[in-house]
Parts: C-alpha cells; structure tokens; sequence
C-alpha cells in the first residue's frame, strides 16, 4: 500500500526565526505554533485556510520550545528557553497568562498535560524532569523533582491511559516514571539509541512507545509482562521490539502515533517528512514490522522540527521548521 | 565520583560558591639578569635539578608550591569545586595534622573534634550501641589516636536554639513594621543556604534567620571561649567535626567563618559519619570492641554518662522550641505535645496554636527540594501564612543525611532510617532555658564581652550570589 502526503497550506508563522513546536488543540479546530521569535500563535480555519486568530508575544523572554494544549482545551502552557513554564487560560478568542511556573535552572524543553489533567510535566536543560499538580483553583505546585538523565532532557510525554511519565535526553536514554508512596521515581531506563533521544510517542493504547534519535532510527518499546506473575507493581521492564533503520538522512527530531489510525510520523533534519505504517499486527506482537508508506523528501526547505496529527480528522497533518513554517498536509494510505 | 551533597546543592551548581578565577594567583616575581644567559638544565640521579651556566657554574632550583587554597582560586586546571572540597576536608587531613603533632613538637595544635547526636546516632544504629555508647567508645577511639578533646554538638545546639527562639520573638514584635520579618525560615542548613543564596536572592535573605548553625557556634565556642580558656591563640587549635552530610564542608569553608586577624578557620575540617567509619576501618576497629572513656564534658550536653538531646526532630528541633517558646512568651500558653498535621507529604508539616478559634501561630516543617520549591514560590506571591518554617535539604532531614552511614545488604534505606530515628531520639532531652551549664557560659563568655563583640558569635549573614557565566564553569 502506498500512500502520498498532500499540501494543504503553508503559513509563514515565525518570520526570520525556526519554529520550534505546533500542536492541535483537543477539538482539533485550532493549532498553537510557538518559535525562536518568543512568540506563541493560535491559528484557526476560516473559510479553506488557516489564518492567524491569537499572538501571545509578552509571555516570554527566550524561544518558546514547546506548546501543549490540556486535555480540556481551555489551557494552553508554554517551555522556554527563558527557563519558565507559562499557562494560558482560553476566555473566547483570547489567551490571558494565568501563571508562570519558575524552578528550572535554565532552558526548558518539553511540557505536557497529563491525561487526568491534573497534572503537569516539564524537562529541561538542568538535566531534571519536574511534575506538577494543578488544585480547584488553578493553583500550580511542585509534587517531584526526578534527576535520572545525566545531561539536558529533550522531551517528556505522558502514557495515554496509566499515571505514567517516559523522557528523553541527550544521554541517550529514555526513562519511565511512576509514583511511588508520595514521590516521583525512574522505575526503568531503556537503552539503545546510540545518540541523542529527541522524542518520544505512545501508541493509541499505551501498550508501545516509539522513541526517535540523532542515530537517524525510530526504535519501538513494547512494554514486557514478567513471566510469573510475581511482578512488584512497581517494576516496569521495557524491550526494544523494533528498530527503523536507513529510511531517514540525518537526526530524527520528532515522531507522532496518530491516535485515529495508528500511523506513524516523522520529522527529520533532512527536512522530509515520512509516515510508516505497521503491516498486519496479528502475525507476531513482540515482533512488529513497520513499512515507510509515504516519503515527501523536500516537505520544507530546512530542518523538521515537529509533527503533530490532528486529534478529530484521521491523515490531517502539521509539521513546522527551521525556516519559520508550518505547513498541514493530508495523508493517503493508498493512492 | 558521584555527588554526595544534598539534592538541593546539587542542583545550584557548586562551583558558583568556590570558582576558578581568571588571574593566576601565584604570580612569581622572576630576577632579570642583563645579557644572554643561556642555561642548561641538568636533572640528577635523585630527581633534583640543577641549571648549569654558560661557564659551568651549577645552581639547584627550587620546587615550585602550590597550597590547596592557591588551587582553589587557580582557572589552570578542571579540578571542580567539589572535588577540591573533599580534598581539602577529610579524614586523610585529620591524620596528617595527627601525624605532624607527633613528629613536631614546636608546631604543636590542640586538636578537638565535636561530634554531632546525627552521626552518633548512625554510628549507634550500624554497631548495635546506644547513642551514648557511641559517643564513650568514639572519645576512646579518637583520643588514642592523639585528639585531645571530644565535644558534642548537642551542646553548641542549646545555644542555637535560645537564639533562635529570642530571635523569633524579636521577628514576631516588629512584623508589623518589618514586612520581612516573618516568616523566620530556618539556618542551620547549609544546602538549603547556598541553594536560597544563589537561586532567590535578595528576595529571601532577609527571611532567614541570622543565628549560627550548631556547627559554627561550636566553632565560636571552641575557637573563642575555649582557646582564652587554654591560654592558646585560635590558629593553634585544630577544629573538626562530625557531621551527617557533605554540605557542612561547605559551610565550615564560608569567609564568614574565617577568622582573618588569626588566619584559621572556626571549623577547619568536617568529616562524615562515613568518613569515621572509613577510620574505623582503616584503623581495622570495631566501635564495640574499643574501651569506653568518660566524655569530655566542657563543651558537652551531658549528664552522668549519658549526653542528653533536644526534643523534636531529628534536624534540630528548632519548629519544637521555637513553638513552645512562642506560645509561652507571646500568648501564655503552655503547650505539652506537638500535634504535627501533613500536607502535601511526609516531609511538609504543619502545627497551629489556635484559641478561640483563632489562628496565633502557624508553623511547618518543609524538607527536601520539591518542598522548599513550592514554600518559595508561596512566599513569592505573597500568599505564604507561616509565622515559622524549619527548612531542610533532605528529605526526612538530617538523620538522612548524604554522609551517614548506609543501610546493610539485607536492610532498606526506609528501615535504616527508621533505626537511626529511634536512637536518636532515645537519648533523654534537656530543656535549654533551664540548662544552668548554658546560662553560666552566656554569662561568663558573651555578656562580659559585650554586645557588640558578642552578636557576631552567636549569629552570621547571607549573600546573594551571582550566577557564574565565566566560560571554563559552563557544564554542558
């Protein structure tokens, strides 16, 4: 089956500098788009195309790294480089910065919403990974600080259904979290990329975690049952089932699992965007196979930063780069 | 080597307290000489060298030298300010200042080490021995070794603690005035210090109360009171302590405890419950097989054999003393038990004093780095409700300290912990208002001298650090 990845548009949403991260909103109606300029824009479609509807531009001092939308819809929160988390509250068409959430030493990297939406995790380059607790009224508050990379962590990604946290760094690891008693611990370190972790996807169900690397492999996770059901709860063990190899020309900077359809994207520093999909899953689970079903080798003129399906509207795609861009794309699985 | 100071520490980067300078700090004065002098340099048989002129005329050259203090401000090498930390405070160091006791009698120090109930009690629960048993069979152990004295901090404490409570009461009358004086966040902690020093600043220094850690008023004591007293000047003593964690390297290395017009420090070396252990074992000794010796009791909370602790917890127990004090002086209220309520988790308690319902005193305990994070950002945004907060860097505070001794093979860090807990508070408590011992020394020592050669003795100051962009202490 061959698929094709069509341009629907493409915006020039941080003139003269990269743009870092796009991100759906939950409904799947708008797009937060963040970059080097320090500025965060909310895109939504009027008509056929996608126009500027909000720009957050005082919230930081640095690049805006990451955007996530909550669960709700009606936050959005901000990690930047200027070593602070911002929440935004959404009242009708605007965004108002409800807080700042202070503590890292330096540039953060990664936020996102936990499930629940209770809670709340950012990483950084201080090499640590901090979870959040959001009360009744909007109150932020550290519940744990975890030191478990030796050097600056890339990105944090809750599991779509369990209380359970996995990042990743430049040491090369990926790392699981669960809480114990009432602190945050590393309950496993998956090993195996031979460079910088840049990104981390759970599967729709939570059973697999895709991880992608400056070793130019996507590697798939799955997580393993211990034998003789003598398992402490608190154990996790992770094995790496599948590794994609020679389909991408440099650093693997992003990959998203889309929920709909269980297709896999990426964004590479070759500036190409790809899409693999898992040929029949029946024939053996601990042994997946994934095949390269959509190739668009020049998707931008420079480096993939982020890629990001639409949560509602199953081969809608967005994808942003180091020249300021993002662009939305409809994938075919067979064309 | 992996880190061993506290989590907190950690975090703030130590190398901002002690870093490498750009200029060289040696810089040698060379003699000129008029002409062309070409000279060989010739190395001998033994490893000496010589330069030998033009005309054959041979000169032995001299080692160069370096102190510890020079590497320390040198940018030459990337020895990191933890490493030379260590290096400079260990037990290799109490031995080497033993062994040049023994060798030299005109360089003779008077050699006292102050041992605080934290590493007694991690001694205590690795040998099976009471926390008193401890304390006779280590002055036993150590005098044998050439130390001349062995004090308990438990006793230094006693004084923290009265001036921590007259402080707190000062704080409480002036809050109306003085927007900063409450709420008085505990001191004693060197983590917590260094990390509030560099990462918040002018906001928070103000807050923290300026009475000396019981680490450093024994220094005060024994530098001060205890050299008159002896009739020798303070650089003749050579000071150690025991303490349950690494950051009290830190603090015993503070310019504000160094005493310029001797040029030695109050506390010269802290070694760790680990770092006895490392002796003990060295030595090929065990605690219980070493012959008890009475206790040195000058600058010791003792009664009969036994040294007697504080109540409250095992970090101090300065929410306890201070609450109980309070309660009395400012309300009339007597209180007997504490009654400590949880908030987030186990290292974040409450105690409130209410009558007729209303709120007099709200005190808390705050540990470990993810506490103190959200009672910073609470104070921050002005919605913080405390009157008193006793902030630790560990978690489960200082009998968990980062130097005490670990658990065994067949027992977890929680189970050790607990053992330790119960030993240290199994020592019998004395109440520092009615310690006579205390109030004569405050007598005899700090009120003769007068107050203003007095407050500098019993209390110190903070200051805000500057974030280090020099290039060399960028870790990436």
């Amino acid at each position: 089956m061959k698929g094709a990845l069509e341009l629907l548009q493409r915006v020039s949403a941080h003139p003269d500098a990269r743009c870092w991260c796009v991100a759906w909103s939950p409904s799947g109606t708008l797009l937060a788009s963040c970059g080097g300029d320090c500025a965060i824009k909310i895109w939504g479609k009027e008509g056929d195309s996608w126009e500027c509807k909000c720009v957050m531009a005082d919230g930081h001092q640095r690049t805006v790294r990451t955007v996530a939308w909550s669960p709700c819809g009606k936050y959005l929160a901000s990690a930047s480089f200027d070593a602070t988390t911002c929440i935004w509250k959404k009242t009708n068409d605007d965004f108002e910065s409800l807080t700042v959430l202070e503590g890292h030493e330096n540039e953060v990297k990664c936020v996102t919403w936990a499930p629940s939406g209770n809670l709340l995790a950012t990483c950084s380059r201080d090499k640590s990974v901090w979870i959040w607790e959001v009360d009744e009224e909007d109150e932020y508050e550290c519940v744990s600080v975890v030191n478990s990379h030796t050097q600056d962590v890339k990105h944090v990604v809750w599991h779509p259904t369990q209380e359970l946290l996995a990042s990743a760094g430049y040491d090369n690891k990926v790392c699981i979290y669960k809480e114990v008693d009432d602190d945050w611990e590393c309950r496993a370190t998956l090993e195996g990329h031979e460079s910088t972790v840049w990104s981390l996807a759970f599967d729709p169900e939570g059973q697999r975690l895709a991880s992608c690397s400056d070793d130019r492999t996507v590697k798939i996770w799955k997580k393993s049952t211990l034998g003789d059901g003598e398992s402490d709860s608190s154990d996790e063990s992770w094995k790496c089932v599948c590794t994609l190899s020679g389909f991408h020309g440099r650093t693997i900077y992003d990959v998203a699992w889309c929920r709909l359809t269980g297709a896999l994207a990426t964004a590479c520093g070759d500036d190409g965007v790809r899409v693999f999909k898992e040929e029949d899953p029946t024939v053996d689970p601990e042994q997946p196979v994934f095949f390269m079903s959509a190739h668009l080798p020049k998707a931008h003129g420079q480096d993939v930063n982020c890629v990001s399906w639409n949560p509602k509207e199953a081969g809608l795609l967005a994808t942003c780069s180091d020249n300021g861009e993002f662009a939305i794309w409809k994938y075919n699985s067979d064309s | 080597m992996a880190s061993h100071f506290s989590g907190v520490l950690k975090l703030t980067d130590l190398d901002d307290f002690i870093t490498p300078s750009q200029a060289c700090v040696k810089p040698v004065k060379v003699e000129k000489k008029q002409g062309r002098s070409v000279a060989k340099i010739q190395i001998e048989d033994d490893g000496s060298y010589f330069q030998v002129d033009q005309d054959g005329q041979r000169q032995k050259l001299e080692k160069a030298k370096i102190t510890l203090n020079d590497c320390l401000a040198c940018s030459g090498c990337i020895t990191s300010a933890e490493s030379v930390l260590i290096t400079q405070q260990s037990h290799e160091e109490l031995y080497r200042v033993l062994r040049q006791n023994k060798v030299s009698s005109s360089e003779q120090k008077v050699v006292v080490v102050s041992v605080s109930p934290q590493s007694r009690a991690s001694l205590a629960a690795h040998y099976g021995l009471s926390s008193s048993e401890v304390a006779r069979r280590l002055t036993s152990f150590l005098k044998n070794l050439g130390v001349h004295h062995v004090f308990d901090t438990g006793f230094s404490r006693s004084f923290s603690l009265l001036e921590s409570q007259r402080e707190f009461l000062e704080r409480f009358r002036r809050k109306e005035v003085d927007k900063k004086a409450l709420p008085m966040l505990a001191s004693a902690c060197p983590g917590w210090i260094c990390y509030a020093e560099k990462t918040h600043g002018e906001f928070i220094l103000p807050y923290i109360s300026t009475t000396r850690s019981p680490q450093q008023m024994m220094g005060s004591l024994v530098k001060g009171y205890f050299a008159s007293q002896k009739g020798v000047s303070p650089q003749q003593i050579y000071h150690v302590t025991v303490m349950p964690c690494y950051d009290k390297k830190l603090e015993a290395s503070r310019p504000d405890f160094y005493l310029s017009k001797y040029e030695t420090r109050e506390v010269d070396c802290v070694i760790t419950s680990g770092e006895v252990l490392k002796m003990l074992e060295e030595e090929n000794v065990s605690l219980r097989d070493v012959e008890v010796a009475p206790l040195d009791t000058m600058f010791s909370n003792v009664c009969g054999e036994e040294l007697l602790g504080h109540a409250g917890s095992g970090s101090g127990g300065y929410l306890h003393h201070i609450y109980k004090h309070a309660a009395k002086q400012l309300f009339g209220v007597e209180v007997d038990e504490l009654t400590y309520k949880t908030i987030k988790n186990k290292d974040f308690q409450e105690v409130t004093l209410e009558k007729d319902g209303q709120v007099l005193l709200r005190f808390a305990a705050v540990y470990g780095f993810r506490n103190i994070q959200n009672l910073v950002q609470k104070l921050k945004r002005g919605k913080s409700q405390y009157h008193f907060v006793e902030v630790m860097a560990c978690p489960s505070g200082s009998l968990n300290g980062g130097g005490q001794l670990k658990p065994s093979s067949d027992q977890t860090n929680k189970e050790l912990l607990q053992q330790v807990e119960e030993l240290y508070h199994g020592e019998r408590t004395s109440v520092p208002e009615q310690d006579s011992r205390v109030a004569e020394l405050y007598q005899s020592w700090l009120e003769s001298v007068g107050k203003e050669i007095a407050r500098p003795l019993l209390h110190t100051q903070y200051h805000a650090v500057e974030k280090n962009t020099n290039g060399l202490s960028i870790k990436w």
